[in-house]
């Protein structure tokens, strides 16, 4: 009878926890399939930041395995709470390429992603998140925002935003994140590009939280509730229009603003031009997963092999002076950008070098896009010359193409490196990783 | 007689030979068309449009969209190639094809604001989050050796305002283009230029 019942007991307990365990299991299985099918392609399958899409992207994607968010209401240093989180996936980071993602993650699931992500970082189970404590609000008028143009000064907030906000101080110049990638000066005067919102309540928390890994400090100290409260309200105050709320006067203005500022500033405009058009995306070094290799950007090495016409190697565009576009003249490198002809008088194809797109860039720009590229520091990659057919693959190959009608596809692939320059790129590789991997001692724990 | 008539037999066949290799030399795709070919479109097919928006901010911003399509290539895979040069009757309107090893065959999309094929059916926000982060209006990826968002995402939020300012204005054309397929090939990745969309018989 005591075995029948202690045997009860024993068979009711696991019926009873059976379920509780599934649904834990499923829990973590819903995140993290959500995860690998959205998160992941930046993110990176573990949680480091360096996902497929990750290469060209400015900001890079968070890397989760530090446990160091950006974003938060809580102190300085702390960890982010899950409402955090939450916001950040559900909104989005604006003038990010995170996108809001309340469209597609809802309800249960979001908690299960945020606890999927919390996992990446041992953190999260040591420490737990300090909350700030948000006073009570000074609504905006024009005298809080009035103060807060003082704070503004006292803070000396116009070194990096300048000192009408709009990201150019004189000391917002080649900053770098925790992370060692390149970072910037937020314009204060574009809301819509603010990462954690743009109401008062938003702009108060980056002064009392500051960005970690950043060079935005947390100004707890150094000014009061009060202060901080003035200075969201300024900040709300000195907001320009967007380009979609503007009238047919404004937007004119607006324009043949920025086409002034454009030209001075060609190092800026050619950096904006040459990421956004992505030049890196064809002229970077490969992986044999078609993930570009990390510090290889705009050095050249994907394969394109265009039958009949021949295989050609994307060219190495930084300014190495044996390899790069040291050697080459500003005329040169405008009339390989627009008119597709080499340095040597070698015409390029229609494609895949778009140059015929390229080619209505005005002249502003294309000095614009080589005085940026002129500033790329030098990477020694030496690419091959195009690899021509005989003149009998070329025959046939067009025969195919015009009488047989046959749909001849451009196949994409990563160049295959002599050995001893993969030797080289490999050991540069693992060098990166050290580096990132001494950078917090959680990411080892992870590995393991 | 029949001597003469032999040789100018043979005479006659190893011209039309060398007259064919000749053909097959000298005729494009895609090297020795002529370099015009690739870059009209920009005055011809695009700016008309564009002077018939009665909005003047809307032609303004779309003017600046029209110069930012121009330079960031968007017409290189979303117009399709024929034997000479690309389609300029299908200018923007989809329809090529990648095939991509494990990730499937995705086509080129149609840009054009047809309702029924082409961008009309998709919001602003839409447009602008596959530009900014590659999302599909429903939520799937593009992996960015076909679209490559990752570029884009640089652009600033203005600029990409303008750009779907000014697809809204452009030319529709019916255009449907095949829906993205589970199925890969073995290569890494291939990339076909022509027009795989259905067209409607005549």
């Amino acid at each position: 009878m005591l075995i029948a019942v202690s045997l009860w007991i024993g068979l009711s307990a696991n019926l009873l926890g059976a379920p509780a365990d599934k649904e834990a299991v499923s829990q973590q299985t819903v995140g993290k399939s959500i995860y690998e099918t959205h998160c992941a392609q930046c993110h990176g399958a573990d949680g480091k930041g360096e996902g497929v899409g990750s290469a060209l992207l400015n900001p890079r994607p968070r890397n989760f395995t530090t446990g160091m968010f950006k974003f938060r209401s809580t102190e300085s240093g702390s960890l982010p709470t899950d409402e955090d989180l939450m916001a950040a996936i559900n909104n989005g980071l604006h003038g990010t390429s995170m996108p809001d993602w309340a469209p597609f993650i809802k309800g249960d699931s979001l908690k299960q992603v945020v606890d999927y992500v919390k996992a990446f970082s041992p953190r999260f189970q040591k420490d737990k998140p300090r909350p700030v404590h948000v006073g009570s609000p000074v609504p905006y008028s024009a005298a809080s925002a009035a103060a807060g143009k003082k704070v503004y000064a006292k803070l000396q907030c116009a070194d990096c935003h300048g000192t009408d906000g709009a990201g150019t101080g004189a000391v917002a110049k080649d900053f770098q994140d925790e992370w060692n990638f390149e970072t910037y000066a937020v314009n204060l005067t574009e809301p819509w590009t603010f990462r954690g919102g743009a109401t008062a309540r938003d702009i108060y928390l980056r002064f009392r939280t500051g960005v970690d890994g950043t060079p935005m400090p947390s100004f707890a100290g150094a000014a009061s509730e009060k202060e901080m409260w003035d200075l969201a309200n300024y900040v709300v105050s000195i907001a320009r229009k967007p380009v979609w709320n503007m009238n047919e006067n404004e937007v004119k203005e607006f324009y043949s603003k920025l086409d002034a500022q454009e030209k001075a500033d060609p190092v800026q405009r050619g950096k904006y031009l040459v990421r956004s058009i992505g030049c890196a995306g064809c002229h970077s070094k490969y992986t044999d997963d078609m993930r570009i290799v990390e510090g290889s950007q705009l050095s050249g090495g994907l394969t394109f092999d265009l039958y009949p016409f021949g295989k050609y190697v994307t060219r190495n565009l930084t300014s190495d002076n044996e390899t790069g576009l040291g050697n080459w003249t500003d005329q040169e490198i405008k009339r390989a950008i627009t008119q597709g002809i080499s340095r040597d008088g070698r015409k390029f194809l229609p494609f895949p070098m778009p140059w015929a797109a390229f080619s209505a860039l005005k002249e502003d720009d294309q000095n614009a896009i080589v005085t940026y590229l002129r500033t790329v520091p030098a990477v020694h990659h030496k690419i091959p010359d195009p690899d021509k057919p005989n003149v009998f693959t070329y025959l046939w190959g067009k025969f195919k193409m015009l009488v047989l009608k046959e749909r001849i596809p451009a196949p994409a692939y990563p160049m295959k490196e002599p050995e001893d320059q993969q030797k080289s790129v490999s050991q540069n590789l693992s060098g990166v990783d050290k580096n990132i991997a001494a950078h917090d001692e959680h990411a080892k724990v992870v590995q393991r | 007689m029949k001597k003469i008539l032999k040789w100018a037999g043979i005479v006659a066949v190893c011209l039309i030979v060398i007259g064919f290799i000749a053909f097959l030399y000298l005729i494009p795709p895609f090297d020795l068309l002529p370099r015009e070919a690739f870059t009209k479109p920009h005055a011809e097919v695009v700016a008309s449009a564009l002077e018939k928006i009665d909005d003047p901010v809307e032609r303004t911003i779309a003017q600046r969209g029209e110069y930012i399509m121009s330079y960031s290539d968007c017409s290189d895979c979303h117009t399709p190639q024929g034997d000479q040069g690309p389609n300029w009757n299908e200018f923007l309107a989809g329809g090529a094809k990648f095939e991509l090893r494990n990730i499937g065959t995705p086509y080129s999309r149609n840009l054009t604001p047809d309702p029924e094929t082409g961008l009309a059916r998709r919001t602003d926000d839409e447009v602008k989050r596959v530009l900014r982060s590659g999302i599909f209006h429903d939520g799937r990826f593009f992996h960015p050796t076909t679209m490559p968002w990752p570029g884009f995402s640089n652009m600033n939020e203005e600029d990409r305002h303008a750009l779907v300012v000014y697809l809204r204005h452009i030319k529709p054309v019916k255009h449907k283009v095949p829906e993205w397929s589970a199925e890969s090939s073995d290569a890494l990745y291939l990339f076909y230029p022509y027009d795989y969309a259905e067209h409607e018989k005549k």
